[in-house]
């Protein structure tokens, strides 16, 4: 596992390739857009996706929380994806994962999915918050919006960048995206599709592979 | 049998009916089922439709109803079903036609996704005596559950250009709601119209089935003969100047001088393209050259609003369109008979297409049907030569019937269980009736239930989520969700999401994909149905524009690739290059490209019908092979993607693939172990199946294939023009399920489906192997040139390609970011 450090509004951060940012200083980790039971809304509108997302989804939280230590995660938003998706597998699944990590203290900065889909079961013991929210320096929220308020860190576009190598070589890769004023994450989620964003000079992208994180 | 009413209503018209009309006429009245086989506008149309009219006439007494002295419409009787909606209405007038002269109180209605929400209406309960639909508006019909009750007076069955539905998964959907109708009418006769194909025996077994193994009974059919004698005349527009280096798509617009000269030398002319973007792209530099033809040329395809292709379809009728620029929309169905010449831009791709284009023209007796041929680059007159050369033989392109498509039947089955149900093993017998399943294993057959009813081996955990329910032994839809989402996306023809394209305050103009609109900021120019638009937003499922003041803006492409040349086509094309290579020169178009076989013999070689032609180089973007089998893209795609996996096992290695219908290319950053791969086998047959299935997965082949199995089989929920934004919560890439099936449902019949179709009908496997035996009975050519030659352009400008690769990912995005340093450091 290859991270990458990446310096923004005075504070270091950890990209990782579990698509996760770890903020050292709070030992804090972030994630966004985990949009969980989302096959089983399928499955509800009688679409035959198997599950198995889920797990290999959560598995890999659990192997950032435990690299790095981390004893808070904050969502950036789309927790749940819809109501329908909140079957009894897709509770039960997360909801034996909150059990293996009890002290784990989790925060939702609920998302525009989380509206529909409603706030997590007690039973997951997360502070569920409405966007913005501010941890100086930055502010954390779901749908990216500059702030006065600090460095915005935010979710919901799934972004991703176009790699373009020769021999007219061409890949497309999730990645986290810093602007000036702003960050995306991308999503956390791998039953997601993503966008290709169009970035700027002086913006700083760096590529997620399942093993790595790199600085385009 | 009396044929009076049928002469003398063809009398008002200045008609005799022609023999094969007789012989159609006494076959139906014989309780025969057929097809008729002759090319347009030689009356198909009414040899088919008077057959059940002259039935009903003789009958009439005994099955007309009175009501208050009036007679009134008999339920429906007649089925006519069409491969394109365009069609429809036209067909229905036709129908309709007699009916006043003969007294026949039918009603004759269309039903596709055309037809207003009134008209469908009305048919809920009682459908017309004579109804017209598509194979899609059919099987919705069947996933009524008052179903059997709405056929229970059918007679009869058209199936209107029949050659277009062979081949297709369209064809196949056809097949199994023709096998439901006969089951619920064993009496049923079906006749199909087609034009001319290779295999007519084959497409008239698919028509009327096969034999019910259980009951023992073999239907036979009739195939009828038209009139064939029709002459035909190819001929191309040749480029004053040749370039020697054939560049794609640019040549043509640069003939519009001439092709202005054609139109202006006749009344009505329909241009052929070979996509919907270029159409748009041709005329808008039509009216840009002749403005004042502005309201006297129109174009038409597929995406366009239903108005505005009825209003051109009438304009061409009425002979008021001086020009109609068109896609494969118009290839088909009732005459124009104003139509004088016809235009094709771009390969003609088979030898088939281009007579079923050329005989849209020169309707009268006696006259010639002309067709001239655009080159969009100067190598497509190799393809109008070859063609010309095919049909003068008689070598037509066979049409073979898909086997076992395993998502139509999935998408079936949630038909019939919405259309009152089915028991499995009754089933599974109606269904090896067609000819698509006559070899359905009964595990096949469970699994496809299976994955229906029980959600598939990877969704056993799952009761509730099941599409079909049991109910007293029968599987039926119970849920409503599963009922609408199915009726909204039933159908076989693969599209990515369209959406609809309005005006701000105003009418409808057409779709565009999905995948257009997500490029489009606000403030975007860009033409659809000649219009440039503004977009200005995107709002539930519809975009929102305005005209723009400016003359251009971006043509939209959609999805549905282009067509691959014919089998027959490429060993024409290959007996031409012998002639190249003989310098025998015997028409214009083998003529005009002399200067460029000149310079390809010079720099490398025309290659023989027994050689392969591979070309050696290096440019600045890297190592190139290219390999000349002139068998076709898609064989082609198939073989690079073939040789790039075997090369790419030697080292690690990433290669991008270009494929046309000439030959591949491979482009590497990194030397390959080309020679050591060829004395290796490179091209050998020997464990060719093996290493096929892996360069799919390599090269993402089989994932592209599974978009459309996705779609058919219900994966992937289509969002319609208008649709409702619910389905948002729906999406996912077809790219995206085939991985989670791959890794959580590996055994998932879908998943070899898409290999299957790959190999079966994209890459055509068969030919694949066909193509290595060839070269390996033949000889292997290496040449190491300096550049690209006349061969290779075509291929080296290529953008669409496809990757192989034997490096992990990290390396390559390492790779990649690298470069990007390297010109970072670079002195501005």
């Amino acid at each position: 596992m290859t991270d990458a450090k990446f310096e923004v509004a005075g504070e270091t951060l950890t990209l990782m390739p579990e698509r996760a940012i770890y903020w050292e200083r709070n030992k804090t980790l972030l994630i966004a857009d985990p949009h969980f039971g989302k096959s089983a809304t399928f499955r509800a509108h009688g679409i035959p996706i198997p599950e198995g997302n889920l797990n290999s989804d959560l598995a890999r939280l659990t192997q950032a929380i435990t690299r790095t230590g981390a004893d808070k995660v904050i969502v950036l938003g789309d927790l749940l994806h819809t109501v329908l998706g909140r079957d009894d597998e897709t509770l039960g699944s997360v909801q034996m994962w909150r059990e293996q990590h009890p002290d784990l203290q989790i925060t939702l900065v609920r998302g525009n999915h989380d509206r529909h889909a409603g706030d997590p079961p007690d039973v997951w013991q997360m502070q569920c918050v409405d966007a913005p929210i501010t941890k100086p320096p930055f502010v954390l929220t779901h749908q990216p919006e500059p702030s006065a308020d600090g460095y915005v860190l935010a979710g919901h576009l799934h972004p991703l960048a176009l790699l373009e190598g020769k021999g007219k070589q061409s890949l497309k890769l999730p990645c986290f995206w810093f602007g000036t004023e702003q960050a995306i994450l991308p999503a956390f989620g791998s039953f997601i599709d993503g966008m290709v964003v169009r970035t700027v000079a002086t913006d700083r992208v760096f590529v997620v592979t399942p093993g790595s994180v790199q600085r385009i | 049998m009396n044929v009076a009413p049928a002469l003398q209503w063809f009398a008002t018209q200045g008609w005799t009916p022609f023999p094969f009309q007789h012989e159609i006429w006494q076959a139906y009245a014989d309780g025969e089922s057929g097809m008729i086989h002759s090319p347009t506008g030689t009356g198909k149309t009414y040899a088919a439709w008077f057959a059940p009219l002259l039935e009903w006439l003789a009958e009439q007494p005994e099955t007309s109803v009175h009501v208050n002295g009036k007679q009134i419409a008999p339920p429906l009787r007649v089925l006519w079903i069409t491969p394109l909606r365009a069609l429809a209405s036209d067909t229905a007038n036709a129908l309709q036609a007699p009916l006043e002269y003969l007294n026949v109180p039918w009603t004759v209605e269309t039903r596709t996704s055309d037809t207003s929400l009134t008209i469908r209406n009305r048919q809920r309960n009682r459908l017309p005596t004579a109804l017209i639909t598509t194979p899609e508006s059919l099987s919705l019909l069947l996933a009524r559950d008052n179903a059997v009750m709405l056929f229970s007076d059918l007679c009869a069955v058209v199936v209107d250009e029949w050659h277009e539905l062979l081949s297709t998964k369209r064809g196949v959907q056809t097949e199994l709601a023709l096998a439901r109708l006969r089951r619920w009418r064993p009496e049923l006769r079906t006749w199909g119209l087609s034009a001319t194909v290779g295999n007519l025996d084959a497409a008239l077994r698919t028509l009327i089935g096969v034999a019910d193994y259980e009951r023992g009974e073999v239907p036979c059919g009739r195939l009828v003969q038209g009139d064939l004698s029709k002459q035909l005349l190819i001929q191309s527009i040749i480029p004053e100047r040749i370039e020697r280096f054939p560049w794609a798509g640019h040549l043509g617009l640069s003939l519009l001088p001439r092709v202005l000269q054609i139109v202006d030398a006749n009344r009505t002319t329909l241009i052929f393209t070979n996509t919907r973007n270029q159409t748009e792209r041709w005329y808008q530099e039509m009216l840009e050259m002749r403005p004042e033809w502005a309201g006297e040329i129109a174009l038409h395809h597929s995406s366009l609003d239903a108005d505005a292709r009825e209003w051109v379809e009438n304009g061409l009728r009425t002979g008021k369109l001086k020009c109609v620029v068109c896609t494969s929309s118009l290839d088909l169905g009732v005459d124009f008979p104003v139509v004088d010449a016809a235009i094709q831009i771009g390969s003609p791709k088979g030898a088939a297409r281009l007579m079923q284009r050329a005989g849209r023209s020169g309707h009268q007796p006696g006259v010639a049907s002309i067709i001239t041929c655009v080159p969009t680059n100067t190598l497509e007159l190799l393809a109008v030569s070859a063609a010309r050369d095919a049909i003068a033989q008689g070598q037509l392109e066979n049409r073979p019937s898909l086997i076992n498509p395993q998502d139509v039947l999935v998408q079936h089955l949630v038909t019939v269980g919405l259309g009152g149900g089915f028991t499995s093993g009754v089933l599974y017998r109606e269904v090896r009736t067609t000819q698509a399943y006559r070899t359905l294993t009964p595990a096949e057959w469970a699994w496809a239930v299976d994955f229906v009813a029980g959600g598939g081996a990877a969704l056993h955990n799952y009761p509730e989520y099941n599409r079909l329910q049991q109910e007293d032994g029968k599987y039926v839809v119970t849920d409503k969700h599963v009922a609408q989402a199915h009726r909204m996306s039933i159908g076989t023809i693969l599209g990515d999401a369209q959406l609809q394209v309005q005006y701000v305050r105003g009418a409808k103009i057409g779709n565009i994909e999905e995948s257009f609109v997500t490029r489009l900021k606000r403030g975007d120019k860009f033409t659809l149905a000649g219009q440039v638009l503004e977009f200005v937003r995107l709002h539930e499922m519809k975009v929102w524009v305005r005209k723009a003041k400016n003359s251009k803006g971006v043509i939209p492409r959609w999805f549905g690739g282009s067509l691959p040349l014919s089998e027959e086509l490429t060993s024409h094309i290959r007996e031409k290059l012998r002639q190249a290579h003989d310098e025998i020169y015997n028409d214009a178009e083998m003529r005009a490209l002399h200067p460029i076989f000149q310079l390809q013999a010079k720099w490398s070689r025309i290659p023989l019908p027994d050689e392969l032609l591979i070309e050696v180089t290096h440019t600045r973007d890297g190592y190139h092979l290219f390999f000349y089998p002139f068998e076709g893209r898609l064989v082609h795609e198939g073989l690079a993607a073939l040789m790039a996996y075997r090369l790419a096992r030697l080292q690690p290695i990433t290669f991008t693939l270009a494929a046309n219908d000439y030959g591949f290319e491979l482009l590497s950053p990194e030397a390959p172990s080309f020679d050591e791969a060829l004395a290796g086998g490179l091209l050998s047959v020997d464990g060719l199946l093996d290493d096929i299935l892996h360069s799919l997965n390599a090269s993402e082949l089989a994932k592209r294939q599974f978009r459309e199995i996705a779609r058919v089989a219900g994966l992937v929920m289509q969002r319609f023009p208008g649709g409702q934004k619910t389905m948002k919560q729906l999406q996912a890439s077809s790219s995206l399920i085939y991985d989670v099936l791959a890794n959580y449902d590996p055994a998932n019949l879908l998943l070899e489906q898409a290999q299957r179709e790959v190999l079966q009908s994209q890459l055509e496997a068969t030919r694949l192997q066909r193509t290595l035996e060839r070269i390996a009975r033949g000889k292997v050519v290496v040449e190491r040139v300096p550049r690209p030659t006349p061969f290779a352009f075509p291929l080296l400008i290529d953008h669409l390609r496809q990757t192989v690769s034997s490096e992990t990912l990290e390396d390559r995005v390492r790779k990649m970011i690298e470069r990007y340093e390297k010109w970072a450091d670079e002195p501005a």
